[in-house]
């Protein structure tokens, strides 16, 4: 087991782009856009299910801006490193495994990815929606950026060219932002439309988020399914990263 | 230490390498020339386990490097054509990082003494991006021996580098054969790999069409060259001794040129290509 490497060249990067202000800011900039449009502009004075739209979008946006964080620094660092800059032949000519590959580059994206949700639930607070108390929030909020982050290895290695990350990110990623219950419940949808977005791992991740942000009983059915898009995608990743080794 | 047998790559339909047979021997220098394309890099990456061999077999210090890979990445120190060192991190930190992802024991005086080796001591803590060329050549070739490495493959050390810092790059070889580092160049100078190895091997389309000590190579074509100019196209003719190039000078009328063979005439008498310089 040697990730640490891998891991570390993530963080040396991540800490250079933390002092570049510029960088910090277009960060914090799209999810709080969303937060202030639809917490503040659009949910002024809806409820949904007997709570406040705020309550409501704050661990909706988070999961969001999680997945979309973990996955898109994953995905861009690793295409540009393998098309690029060529960087990644360090690591397939040293003697490390593709399991350390993946576990350096999966645990680097959720610290990404809780750093920039992190903000968005700073902001939250700021308007009035609280921190969330429950011990669940965190097992889910991470498992949520370890599923995208391996998500993000796949796109990443399988990208030809660094186009194709954004359009995997397109196809699939935006889409889920917008219809697995970020902004609204998935009831509102008709039931083909609910049952397709019930295999979704982001639906999950809303659906445990929000509950353990209000402090109700996380279903256990989601916490399940993540934990097996994570199984999954962690091995799909481990395999692809062994491919392209060759 | 490297043995190839009936090593063949093909990538699609197009042949990149057709059969090659190698021994190269513990602390020899090994210069593998030809053209662009002519397969030189497929051959330093199927040896250093970054590309499948289609057919055939090579070790490394007995290892295979497909079924014992990542045994084989521990003897070995890779150097590519491109410079693949992170330049978003400090010269010091891509040290650091490769020591790590070797378990270097002894690490951070490694760092110290290859940055010192390397002449970068006073700009190991600026990127990369902010280096020049030949800094981040020398500092990829250090990186690359870094961690001791038995094997050292250097793929086009050189290329894109100002005589000075060339003859700069040379230095370090020459000091690393010393050392008694086995070490496998590819160059398409071939006054380089003249100067640098033992032995060399000659690529053309992806076959092996020489192999020898540079002496032997040119003893084969002739030691001496006439260079004469026939209505508007160079002509050559090789000799074994002065003697007789002599002899064929002088009942010539026209000016014409005399001079040592060098490798370049091996080439060009072997394939009928000169090789662009």
């Amino acid at each position: 087991m040697n990730f640490y490497p891998i891991f570390l060249r993530e963080m040396l990067i991540f800490k250079r782009r933390l002092l570049n202000i510029g960088y910090l800011f277009s960060t914090m900039i799209t999810p709080l856009l969303y937060l202030v449009a639809f917490g503040l502009g659009l949910g002024r004075g809806i409820s949904i299910e007997g709570i406040s739209y705020l309550m409501f979008v704050v661990p909706g946006i988070c999961a969001m801006s999680s997945m979309t964080n973990s996955y898109t620094w994953i995905a861009t660092t690793i295409s540009v490193g393998r098309l690029h800059f060529k960087t990644f032949e360090e690591y397939q000519v040293s003697p490390v495994t593709a399991t350390d590959i993946m576990l350096g580059e999966i645990l680097s994206g959720v610290v990404r990815g809780l750093f920039a949700s992190s903000l968005i639930l700073i902001a939250g607070a700021i308007f009035g929606a609280g921190f969330p108390q429950n011990p669940i929030f965190l097992l889910v909020w991470v498992l949520n950026c370890l599923i995208f982050a391996c998500f993000g290895v796949i796109s990443g290695f399988l990208a030809k060219s660094h186009e194709d990350t954004a359009t995997f990110s397109n196809f699939f990623i935006m889409p889920m932002a917008f219809f697995c219950g970020t902004f609204f419940p998935i009831d509102n949808l008709p039931a083909f439309i609910k049952g397709f977005l019930y295999i979704l791992p982001l639906t999950h991740a809303n659906n445990a988020l929000r509950t353990s942000f209000l402090g109700q009983q996380v279903e256990m059915i989601s916490l399940g399914i993540m934990l097996a898009f994570l199984v999954i995608s962690f091995y799909l990743g481990v395999i692809t990263i062994r491919r392209s080794n060759r | 230490m490297i043995k190839t047998e009936g090593l063949t790559k093909y990538f699609g339909n197009i042949k990149a390498i057709d059969n090659l047979n190698l021994h190269i021997k513990e602390g020899e220098v090994f210069g593998l020339l030809g053209p662009n394309g002519a397969g030189k890099t497929t051959t330093v990456r199927m040896l250093n386990t970054l590309t499948l061999p289609t057919s055939g077999r090579a070790e490394i210090d007995g290892l295979d490097v497909v079924k014992q890979a990542n045994e084989v990445k521990r003897l070995i120190g890779v150097s590519p054509q491109e410079l693949n060192l992170d330049k978003e991190l400090t010269g010091r930190e891509n040290l650091r990082l490769h020591g790590l992802l070797h378990r270097m024991k002894g690490r951070e005086e490694r760092i110290e003494e290859l940055l010192k080796w390397a002449g970068l001591s006073d700009r190991a803590d600026n990127l990369v991006r902010t280096y020049s060329g030949g800094m981040q050549r020398r500092l990829l070739v250090g990186r690359a021996i870094m961690h001791r490495p038995k094997v050292l493959f250097l793929d086009e050390p050189t290329v894109g580098l100002d005589p000075q810092v060339r003859r700069q790059i040379w230095d370090i070889i020459r000091d690393l054969t010393r050392q008694g580092v086995t070490i496998l160049l590819t160059t398409h100078y071939i006054e380089e790999a003249e100067m640098l190895c033992h032995r060399v091997g000659i690529l053309n389309h992806g076959e092996l069409i020489a192999l020898g000590t540079p002496r032997e190579l040119k003893a084969k074509v002739g030691h001496f060259v006439v260079e004469s100019l026939d209505n508007g196209v160079t002509n050559y003719r090789l000799f074994n001794t002065r003697e007789n190039a002599y002899k064929f000078a002088e009942q010539r009328a026209d000016d014409v040129f005399i001079r040592e063979s060098n490798l370049e005439d091996v080439f060009i008498k072997l394939t009928g290509e000169r090789i662009v310089r």
